[in-house]
């Protein structure tokens, strides 16, 4: 035996002939540019058929289901301790102050706008993103996506468009979803943290401090954000070159760019609002 | 196919083989009893080992380069961004009640510490880092790599998830002060150029006590020890071909982003009881 069984795995992505310095940023940049592009002619080729209703509906059905229905649980989980967290850190704030009537202005403020649809966003990034990113993977790496091409059925259509349309959808009303749980979650966790009454939490959030835009403002990040993770996951999925690492590989950059992604837009979308 | 047949079969019409209603909730229950069991075990093998097992250096210092230096950037770009993105918010609405804004940076910087720049900052961490511990281990699983240490002789714990372990501690503590760093500087930047709030009353630490820092760099470490033990026990339970690699990916990101909120639900509760408000 030459080769010893090696106490560490083989440091792939750090070939001998790598690179340095400008090469490196040249060459990521070239890579972040062929990314950027494949999703910007993805989102072309997706709202064509979305426009003239190729859609397979059944697909749109079961994907539904798989991101939406089944990621509820970590939804519920996330928003409830979302609003504690929320709660927590207001609590210095309100006690300092003695203003026991904003705190439901103050939770519901971060947690509408900011808070609950990021996070929301990333929990699903995580479970969803990654989990299409694995499976259009797969696909690619055992040659299905060839094949749907042999009998000539459109991928796109019959794969992509509906993951990006059910994507959407579950975020957006995953957001929803989020929103009224972390109010709940932070109410509650007021009550016993800090005394204050779900009642008087309510009238915080309904005095008027908190208008119909704080809403909409964060439902508005939810369907951006829910376009970045729906084609980041895609492209990479569909990218995906090399067996069963490429595919581990595939789905570590796509929750990576996701993240980043949603980060970045939530900057430009709470600027243009 | 000898005597007995497949299960669907024998079930009524109507009934799927997804079991449902109070079969599903116990079957939930058990499966979390028994993934807090297994990342129980994995967490004092790791320490048991951190302490006892054998000194590599060599590894250690290759994860801390992977987990570390390679996050810097992804980290520096979000937490600029989220600066930016909540002192921008946090102006607009501390404008609504009242106009002055002297202890913006004040309440932010003490926000920042003992909370945020910790708990976003995992979130990133354990987005990237959990998701690349896991692919990694993952494949080594479904190409038979674990087999053969097994085989060896040698436990998997103590090669690749102890590193991790170690590497993970000191360079997201670092990855953590370095971020609320880039985001207090970020919201400087912008408090000064949307709301004239001059950098000199911007970076006021006079809300910053013993108990926010201590809660803060309990964070660090607890976030630390989670993300390499969690994604580490994902990656291990991977099977399968390359279905099984992504599936362990996804069940990594998913449960280090979740034990981070949890662990930051527990510490910040412990927080507010131990050094009150």
């Amino acid at each position: 035996m030459s080769a010893p069984a090696k106490n560490v795995p083989p440091p792939s992505r750090r070939y001998a002939g790598e690179p340095s310095g400008l090469h490196a940023v040249g060459a990521s940049f070239f890579s972040i540019a062929e990314t950027a592009g494949g999703m910007g002619i993805m989102f072309g080729r997706i709202l064509s058929r979305i426009f003239t209703l190729r859609v397979d509906g059944a697909e749109l059905m079961r994907n539904l289901y798989k991101m939406g229905v089944k990621s509820m649980p970590i939804v519920i989980v996330t928003a409830l301790f979302t609003g504690a967290i929320m709660v927590i850190q207001a609590a210095p704030l309100v006690q300092r102050f003695g203003a026991y009537g904003l705190l439901g202005w103050g939770a519901g403020f971060g947690t509408l706008r900011e808070v609950a649809p990021l996070l929301t966003a990333l929990m699903i990034n995580g479970r969803v993103g990654a989990n299409n990113t694995a499976e259009l993977g797969t696909m690619v790496v055992t040659e299905q996506i060839d094949a749907l091409r042999v009998l000539a059925i459109d991928p796109i259509s019959f794969l992509i468009a509906p993951r990006f349309l059910a994507m959407i959808i579950t975020l957006f009303l995953a957001t929803i979803f989020a929103d009224a749980l972390a109010l709940l979650g932070a109410a509650y966790s007021g009550l016993g943290l800090l005394g204050v009454e779900p009642g008087v939490f309510y009238n915080g959030l309904t005095s008027g401090l908190l208008g119909v835009n704080d809403v909409m403002s964060g439902l508005v990040k939810s369907v951006v954000f829910g376009i970045v993770m729906a084609l980041a996951s895609c492209q990479y999925g569909l990218s995906v070159k090399g067996g069963a690492p490429g595919v581990g590989r595939a789905v570590n950059s796509t929750v990576v760019a996701s993240a980043a992604g949603i980060f970045i837009l939530d900057y430009f979308v709470s600027f243009s609002l | 196919m000898s005597g007995d047949e497949p299960p669907h079969e024998r079930l009524p019409p109507g009934a799927s083989e997804e079991p449902s209603g109070v079969a599903l909730v116990g079957a939930e229950a058990i499966g979390l009893f028994q993934t807090g069991k297994e990342l129980y075990s994995i967490f004092v093998r790791t320490l048991y080992y951190t302490f006892r097992g054998r000194k590599e250096p060599g590894a250690v210092a290759e994860q801390m380069y992977e987990i570390g230096n390679r996050s810097l950037f992804f980290i520096t770009v979000v937490m600029g961004f989220f600066g930016t993105i909540l002192v921008y918010q946090a102006g607009l609405q501390n404008k609504r009640i009242l106009p002055e804004m002297t202890m913006l940076g004040a309440t932010y910087l003490e926000l920042l510490i003992r909370d945020l720049a910790a708990s976003i900052g995992a979130l990133m961490l354990a987005t990237r880092v959990g998701a690349g511990i896991a692919a990694e281990i993952g494949s080594m699983v479904v190409t038979e790599q674990i087999d053969a240490l097994r085989m060896s002789a040698a436990d998997p714990i103590d090669y690749l998830i102890k590193p991790r372990f170690v590497a993970s501690i000191v360079m997201t503590t670092a990855l953590i002060i370095w971020s609320a760093a880039v985001a207090f500087t970020a919201g400087m930047v912008t408090a000064y150029a949307f709301f004239d709030v001059a950098p000199r009353t911007f970076a006021n630490v006079a809300l910053v006590d013993i108990g926010d820092l201590s809660v803060g760099l309990a964070k660090c470490l607890a976030y630390g020890a989670a993300i390499p033990v969690v994604s580490g026990h994902s990656g291990l339970a991977a099977h399968g071909g390359s279905e099984g690699v992504g599936w362990a990916t996804t069940r990594a990101v998913v449960n280090t982003s979740l034990a981070v909120i949890i662990l930051n639900l527990i510490i910040s509760t412990a927080g507010l009881f131990i050094f009150g408000a």
